[in-house]
């Protein structure tokens, strides 16, 4: 019979974070409970009410406590240009590292039909109706140059297309800094195909 | 068991613990296998680009149990990367042999096979009849093989100017009307076409509805997702 039944809750509830194995979950859960029980208290408070509060944005699906994110809410954000990225870490990725000023829709996931994620659990009926208003004269596809994302980029640049919007997507190839002969083949091969004309 | 610099493709990935990919591979002389490519998604693994769908690589793995432990993957060649159409039937292959293959069942000529298809998905060929070969050598290949050669009970040739229910469990059986058949009627002429693998535009559409039928029929209750992205 288990003698402590809460001690061993806390250490199974603490390896539903990701990279926490069992070693590491016993670790937390003693630290803790000899040295930092208010922290502890502290984080669980606000675990349950982010939990609670915390829901998708209703016009880009990305992460907000209110009804619209910061973004999709914001006056100076140019509504004609829409980026779509797989996941919100996406969103912060590109607000850190470009002057974007346009709106984004995240998908949360990309197509896999052998996972069951099709396009209905991307909300995909959702950003065609976005697309049908008119509002967009520019979607941008920013999924990851993986093949479901090249799939999902496919799939974007279809139904863009039907509604006669211009489709844009990021350039992917030799990372700044790196050298040729250290790239991979595949990436080199993309990079290649995807050359710019620099003549004017 | 130990095996090195085997060719193989990888159907699927997904993410498996925290750094970890869990493969689902199409070996030539193993069939399909489960791989666990350890810390695969961690930024410095070597293996970061290279465990995608559609390349051709030489693999190695220890096999203990269901799942093999993956230990060697290295880029056989670079084929240009499969686009727009071709990609989503890439993705529809794939899912085909996931279903039809069972783990550790060897399958040469379906890993041929599909090796060329890879090539020709690639080189921009036209897709449409490639698929409907494949599909057709596929099933051959697991035991669920199309009956092409005569007429269902087997006393007379197929027609090319007649017209027929295919039946999964016996073959083509002659209709004089669509009335008459509770499936769309396939003309002789499309199922000699797909015996033969010299499909031409007009048998398309009845061969495409045909096997899409078919495979539905073998796998049971839970269709293939793909399918809902071809429309
Ligand atoms: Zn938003």
């Amino acid at each position: 019979m288990n003698e402590e039944p809460l001690l061993e809750q806390l250490i199974e509830a603490l390896r539903c974070l990701p990279g926490v194995g069992p070693k590491s979950a016993q670790r937390m859960a003693f630290h803790v409970l000899e040295r930092d029980r208010d922290s502890a208290r502290h984080l669980s408070t606000v675990l349950s009410k982010a939990c609670d509060v915390i829901g998708h944005c209703a016009d880009c699906r990305n992460f907000t406590e209110l009804e619209r994110c910061r973004i999709c809410a914001s006056a100076s954000r140019d509504s004609s240009q829409l980026c779509v990225v797989e996941s919100p870490s996406d969103v912060i990725a590109i607000e850190r590292a470009t002057g974007y000023r346009g709106k984004y829709f995240v998908l949360l996931g990309r197509l896999s039909p052998i996972d069951g994620i099709g396009p209905a659990e991307l909300g995909l009926d959702q950003l065609k109706a976005r697309l049908a208003e008119g509002e967009v004269s520019e979607l941008i596809i920013a999924t990851n140059p993986t093949v479901e994302g090249e799939a999902t980029a496919y799939y974007l640049q279809e139904m863009a297309s039907q509604q006669e919007i211009p489709v844009t997507r990021i350039a992917h190839g030799v990372p700044l800094g790196g050298e040729l002969e250290y790239i991979d083949q595949s990436t080199l091969a993309m990079a290649f195909s995807s050359r710019q004309s620099l003549s004017r | 068991m130990r095996i090195l610099e085997e060719p193989a493709f990888v159907l699927h990935a997904r993410a498996f613990r925290e750094t970890s990919l869990l493969l689902e591979l199409l070996t030539r002389e193993h069939g399909r296998i489960g791989a666990v490519a350890r810390g695969a998604r961690s930024a410095k693994s070597r293996w970061r680009n290279r465990l995608q769908p559609f390349r051709p690589l030489l693999v190695g793995w220890n096999q203990r149990g269901e799942l093999g432990t993956l230990t060697g993957a290295e880029e056989v060649a670079t084929l240009p990367p499969l686009k727009g159409e071709a990609l989503m039937c890439g993705l529809y292959v794939n899912e085909l042999l996931i279903r039809f293959l069972h783990r550790s069942d060897p399958h040469p000529g379906v890993f041929s096979a599909y090796q060329a298809l890879v090539g020709s998905l690639s080189a921009g060929e036209q897709i449409q009849p490639l698929l409907r070969v494949f599909e057709r050598d596929l099933l051959q290949d697991v035991g669920l093989g199309l009956q092409l050669d005569h007429e269902a009970g087997g006393e007379r040739d197929l027609d090319p100017a007649t017209h027929y229910e295919y039946l999964p469990e016996s073959g083509a059986v002659p209709r004089d009307n669509q009335a008459d058949s509770a499936h769309p009627l396939v003309s002789g002429e499309a199922l000699i076409a797909l015996r033969t693998g010299q499909i031409n535009d007009s048998q398309q559409r009845e061969l495409k509805l045909l096997m899409r039928r078919l495979i539905r029929y073998h796998l049971g209750d839970k269709p293939l997702a793909s399918h809902d992205l071809f429309r």
